[in-house]
C-alpha cells in the first residue's frame, strides 16, 4: 500500500511521517499517535466523538483523509490541558458533571473549545447548535450545556 | 476463519445471569440456521482489520431460503415458520391478584386499548468490543465492554468446557451500555479465534452492526381493559403483552416477568390479571434495555389512564391521585410492603411546579398546537423476589491510612464507584482521594450478580456500607486503646479517629499499629444478600408544541420528579434523570428499527435512526422527593432506569392532548395519524 509524507502539527508538536493514502485523521491520531482521547462512535462523521479541531475548526475526524490535512494544525482532547492545568471547559465539566460515560467527551470538549475560540459568549442557542453533532446518550445535554456556558464566564480576559 | 463448522456447537442463552439459571438456551456461537439478518455466521481474523474485512468478502455462502416471519401477532399463528423447534411462543407468563372479573362487572365503566411500542436500540456512543487472548498459556482472558463479568464468565466456561478458574472476564472503562451490554454477544466469536490463532484477537463492531446484531428493547403489543367506577377508582385491569424477542430467547422471560412485577405496584387495584407472551420471530434480538419491561408497561398504561381520565372528564392528575399506591402499601402479589414510597408526593410537587391546574392552551396559528401531558413511572432496586441478589465487596486498609476497595460493581458511566466510594469515606471519614478501587475483573474482585436491575447504589452501596463499617470497628477499637478513650464516643473524620476530649488518632497510625503491633492486616470482607425490593417512582410533566405543517412534534417544557429516597450524590441523579429523559422523547416520538420485506434493519445509522440532540432537548427541570428509603445505605434508592420511564408516556399524553385524538403506536407518527 503506498505511504505519502505527511506533516502535521499536533497539540503544537510537528509530525513528519510517511502514512498510508487511505488512513483517516482519526487513524493517525490513534494507530499512529496513540492518541487515543479522540474515540470513534460510528465512523461515518454522524456521531461527532471524533471531533478534533482542524486549522480552528472543528471537524469529524473520521471524516478526513489524513493527507488531505497535511500541513494542517490539530488539536486534540489530549493537547487540551492536563491533570493539574485543566482547560477551562475541562474544569467546568468536572464541575458541572457534564460527562457519565466519558465517550463523547473529547469530541464534545473540542466542539466547545472551537466555538469559544471563535466566540468566547455564546449564547444557549449558539452553544446547542455547536455541539449539534455531538451525540450524548448520557446527559441529556442539560449538564454539558451548562458547563459550556460556564467555562465561557470563567475563561480569564486574557485567554479571551 | 471461524464458522459453525469448527467452533462449539453449545446452546446458551446470552442473557445468563448465574450458574444453572435454568433459562432456555437456543444461542450457538455460529448457527448452521440463520435467524435473523445480524446473525454469526462466520470470522475472520487477521492482523489488520483491512485484510479481515477483505477476507470476509471473498467468503461465499450457500444460503437456502427459509421462510420466515417478522411480526409477533403473525409468529403465533399456527401455521407461522418455527423459529425453534418448540414453537415461537417462548412461554405463557401469568400474574393475577384480586378478582378480576368481579372487579370489571361490578365497575361502571370499562374500557379497553391496545397499544404497540416500538423497538429502539440503546445507542451507547461506544460500540460493542473485546479482546480475547489465551496466548500466553493461561486462561481464556477477555476484556469485554460488558456490563456483568461473571455471568460472561459463567457462559464462556461452559461453551469452551473450561473451568471458571482458567476463564478470566475483565471490564476496562465503558462508554455507556444502558443493558445493550449486559447480554454476551461478540465474545465467544473473539475467543474462538484467539483459541485457534493463540493470538490476541480484537472484535469491534461498527455501529451499523450494533443496530442489528446485538440487542433491541423488546417490541411489545399491550392490551388494556380497566374497569373503574364514575368518581376514578380503578376496580380491576386486565393486561396482555406479546413482546418480540426476535430470533433468540434471550431475556424474554426476565424481561416480561419484571414487567409483570411492576404492574403491580404502581396503583392501588382490587383485581389485577397479567399475562405475558414472549414471541419468536426472525428480526434481531431483543434484551434488556433501561427499563426492562417497565417502559413498555407504562407507556401503554399511562397513554390508556389518560384516556380512561378524558372518558370519565377527570383531571389526568386527579385520576392518578385516587389510585396511586401510599407509603407502606403492600404489593398484592407477596403481600410484602412497597417501602417507603412517595409517588403521590412526586405527582403533587410536580403538578404545583408545572403549573398543571393553572396551565391554558395558547393562541396560536392554526397549524400549530399545544399540549400538556403527564405520567407516572415505576421501577424496582435490584432482582430481590425473582432471584438471589448478592455481591461481595472487599476493603484492605493500606499502613499510610489510604484503602483499596475490590468490587464486582461495574461503572459504565452512571457512576457507581463515585458512589460506593462516597459511602466508604462517610463510614470511615476519609476522602476520595485516599481510595483506589479494583474494578469488575473476574480474577481480583468477590462475586457480584452484575451491573443492571437498578441495583448498584441499593445492593452494592448497602454491601460497601457494612463493609466499611467493620473496618471502622476494628480502627475505633485498636484507636480506643491508643488513645484510652470509649471506643463508643469514638468518631472517625479527617482521616483520624477522634475522641470527644480532642485527642485524636490518624488512621495512618492505627493501620500501622495493628499490622506492626497486633501482627494482622486490617482487611474485611462482606457477602451482601439483599432481602428487601422497594419501589421507585417518577411523576413526569410535558409540554409539546406540533406543527402539523412541518409535521413535527417538539417537547418545550419537562418536569421530572423522582422519588429517589435519598441523593447520595445529587448531581449524578440529577445526571441520570436528564439522560433518561433524552432517551424516553426518543422512545416517544422516534426511536425505532424499522425492517424492511425482507427483515433487514433499513435504518442502522445515526442519520436515519434519529435520536433527540442537544438543540432538541427541551428546557428541563428535575426535582427530587428525598424521604428516606428505611432500608437502603443512607436512605437511597435507585433512579438509573425509573429516569427513563415515565417520560414517552408523558410527552405522548401532552401529544394526544394538543392533537386532541388517541394515540395507539409509537413512535408517534404525525403522518400516519393524518392518513
Amino acid at each position: 500500500m503506498a505511504k505519502k509524507r505527511l506533516r502535521l502539527t499536533v497539540n503544537g508538536v510537528l509530525i513528519d511521517r510517511e502514512v498510508e493514502e487511505s488512513l483517516r485523521l482519526l487513524d493517525v491520531l490513534r494507530d499512529e499517535l496513540f492518541l487515543t482521547g479522540t474515540k470513534e462512535g460510528c465512523g461515518i462523521g454522524e456521531c461527532g466523538a471524533c471531533t478534533v479541531i482542524l486549522d480552528g475548526k472543528a471537524v469529524n475526524s473520521c471524516m478526513v483523509l489524513a493527507l488531505s490535512a497535511d500541513g494542517g494544525v490539530v488539536e486534540t482532547v489530549e493537547g487540551l490541558g492536563s491533570p493539574d492545568r485543566l482547560h477551562p471547559l475541562q474544569a467546568s465539566f468536572l464541575d458541572h458533571h457534564a460527562l457519565q460515560c466519558g465517550f463523547c467527551t473529547p469530541g464534545m470538549l473540542m466542539s466547545a473549545k472551537a466555538l469559544l475560540d471563535e466566540d468566547p459568549r455564546p449564547s444557549e442557542e449558539e452553544i446547542k447548535k455547536a455541539i449539534a453533532g455531538n451525540l450524548c446518550r448520557c446527559t441529556g445535554y442539560v449538564q454539558i450545556v451548562e458547563a459550556i456556558k460556564d467555562a465561557a464566564r470563567r475563561r480569564s480576559p486574557s485567554e479571551v | 476463519m471461524a464458522t459453525c463448522f469448527n467452533t462449539p456447537q453449545v446452546k446458551y442463552n446470552s442473557a445468563l445471569r448465574f450458574e444453572r439459571h435454568g433459562i432456555p438456551a437456543d444461542e450457538l456461537i455460529f448457527s448452521p440456521v440463520v435467524r435473523f439478518v445480524g446473525d454469526r455466521v462466520a470470522a475472520v481474523a487477521a492482523t489488520s482489520p483491512k485484510i479481515a474485512a477483505r477476507a470476509l468478502s471473498l467468503l461465499d455462502v450457500d444460503y437456502e431460503v427459509l421462510p420466515a416471519v417478522f411480526d409477533p401477532e403473525e409468529a403465533l399463528a399456527e401455521d407461522a415458520p418455527k423459529i425453534q423447534p418448540g414453537g415461537n411462543l417462548v412461554a405463557e407468563i401469568r400474574a393475577e391478584t384480586g378478582d378480576l372479573d368481579q372487579g370489571l362487572a361490578g365497575s361502571d365503566y370499562v374500557f379497553t386499548d391496545k397499544y404497540y411500542t416500538p423497538r429502539p436500540s440503546h445507542i451507547a456512543l461506544e460500540p460493542h468490543t473485546c479482546i480475547a487472548d489465551v496466548s500466553r498459556d493461561g486462561p481464556l482472558t477477555v476484556w469485554s465492554a460488558t456490563q456483568n463479568i461473571f455471568a460472561f464468565r459463567v457462559l464462556l466456561s461452559g461453551i469452551f468446557s473450561l473451568p471458571m478458574h482458567k476463564v478470566r472476564v475483565v471490564k476496562p472503562p465503558v462508554g455507556g451500555a444502558f443493558g445493550g451490554k449486559l447480554e454476551m454477544t461478540i465474545e465467544p466469536v473473539a475467543a474462538a479465534l484467539a483459541m485457534m490463532c493463540r493470538r490476541p484477537v480484537k472484535v469491534e463492531l461498527t455501529r451499523r452492526e450494533v443496530f442489528f446484531a446485538t440487542r433491541t428493547r423488546h417490541a411489545a403489543v399491550v392490551e388494556i381493559k380497566t374497569g373503574v367506577n364514575r368518581d376514578g377508582f380503578i376496580q380491576a385491569q386486565d393486561i396482555k403483552v406479546i413482546t418480540n424477542t426476535g430470533a433468540y430467547t434471550s431475556s424474554a422471560l426476565n424481561v416480561l416477568g419484571a414487567m409483570i412485577d411492576k404492574a403491580f405496584k404502581q396503583y392501588r387495584i382490587p383485581g389485577m390479571r397479567c399475562q405475558g407472551y414472549p414471541v419468536l420471530t426472525n428480526t434481531p434480538v431483543a434484551g434488556a434495555m433501561r427499563g426492562y419491561g417497565s417502559p413498555q408497561l407504562i407507556l401503554a398504561r399511562e397513554v390508556h389512564l389518560d384516556r380512561v381520565a378524558r372518558e370519565l372528564k377527570l383531571d389526568p392528575v386527579e385520576l392518578r391521585r385516587r389510585n396511586l399506591v401510599r407509603p407502606g402499601d403492600p404489593n398484592p402479589r407477596s403481600g410484602a410492603t412497597l417501602g417507603d414510597c412517595y409517588p403521590l408526593e412526586c405527582l403533587e410537587l410536580g403538578a404545583r411546579e408545572f403549573g398543571w391546574d393553572t396551565w391554558r392552551r395558547p393562541i396560536l396559528p392554526p397549524h400549530k398546537k399545544r399540549g400538556i401531558g403527564m405520567a407516572v413511572g415505576v421501577h424496582g432496586n435490584g432482582v430481590y423476589g425473582v432471584h438471589a441478589d448478592i455481591t461481595g465487596v472487599t476493603i484492605t486498609m493500606n499502613e499510610d491510612g489510604t484503602g483499596i476497595l475490590f468490587t464486582g460493581a461495574h461503572d459504565l458511566g452512571q457512576g457507581v464507584i463515585t458512589i460506593l466510594l462516597q459511602i466508604a469515606c462517610e463510614v470511615l471519614g476519609m476522602k476520595q482521594q485516599d481510595w483506589s478501587v479494583i474494578e469488575a475483573d473476574t480474577a481480583y474482585v468477590p462475586w457480584d450478580l452484575g451491573m443492571y436491575a437498578s441495583r448498584g447504589t441499593w445492593v452494592i452501596g448497602q454491601a460497601v456500607k457494612r463493609c466499611a463499617e467493620t473496618i471502622a470497628a476494628q480502627v475505633k477499637e485498636k484507636a480506643a486503646q491508643i488513645l484510652n478513650a470509649d471506643l463508643e464516643k469514638l468518631n472517625l473524620s479527617g482521616g483520624r479517629v477522634n475522641a470527644p476530649d480532642g485527642s485524636s488518632v490518624s488512621l495512618r497510625d492505627v493501620v500501622w499499629e495493628i499490622q506492626q503491633k497486633d501482627g494482622r492486616e486490617l482487611i474485611a470482607s462482606y457477602s451482601h444478600r439483599s432481602t428487601f425490593n422497594p419501589t421507585s417512582y417518577g411523576a413526569d410533566f410535558a409540554e409539546v408544541e406540533v406543527d402539523l405543517e412541518q409535521k413535527t412534534i417538539r417537547v418545550i417544557r419537562f418536569l421530572a420528579v423522582h422519588d429517589v429516597g435519598r441523593a447520595i450524590n445529587p448531581l449524578l441523579v440529577e445526571g441520570q434523570i436528564e439522560g433518561g429523559i433524552q432517551m424516553g422523547i426518543g422512545y416517544a416520538l422516534s426511536e425505532d428499527l424499522k425492517l424492511d420485506a425482507a427483515g433487514k434493519v433499513v435504518n442502522a445509522s445515526f442519520k436515519k435512526y434519529v435520536t433527540p440532540k442537544a438543540a432538541d432537548m427541551p428546557t428541563l427541570k428535575v426535582m427530587l422527593v428525598e424521604n428516606g428509603e428505611r432500608q437502603g445505605p443512607y436512605g437511597a434508592k435507585s433512579i438509573g432506569e425509573c429516569a427513563t420511564i415515565p417520560v414517552a408516556p408523558a410527552v405522548a399524553n401532552a401529544v394526544a392532548d394538543a392533537l386532541g385524538r388517541e394515540i395507539h403506536a409509537f413512535p408517534i407518527d404525525l403522518r400516519a395519524l393524518s392518513d
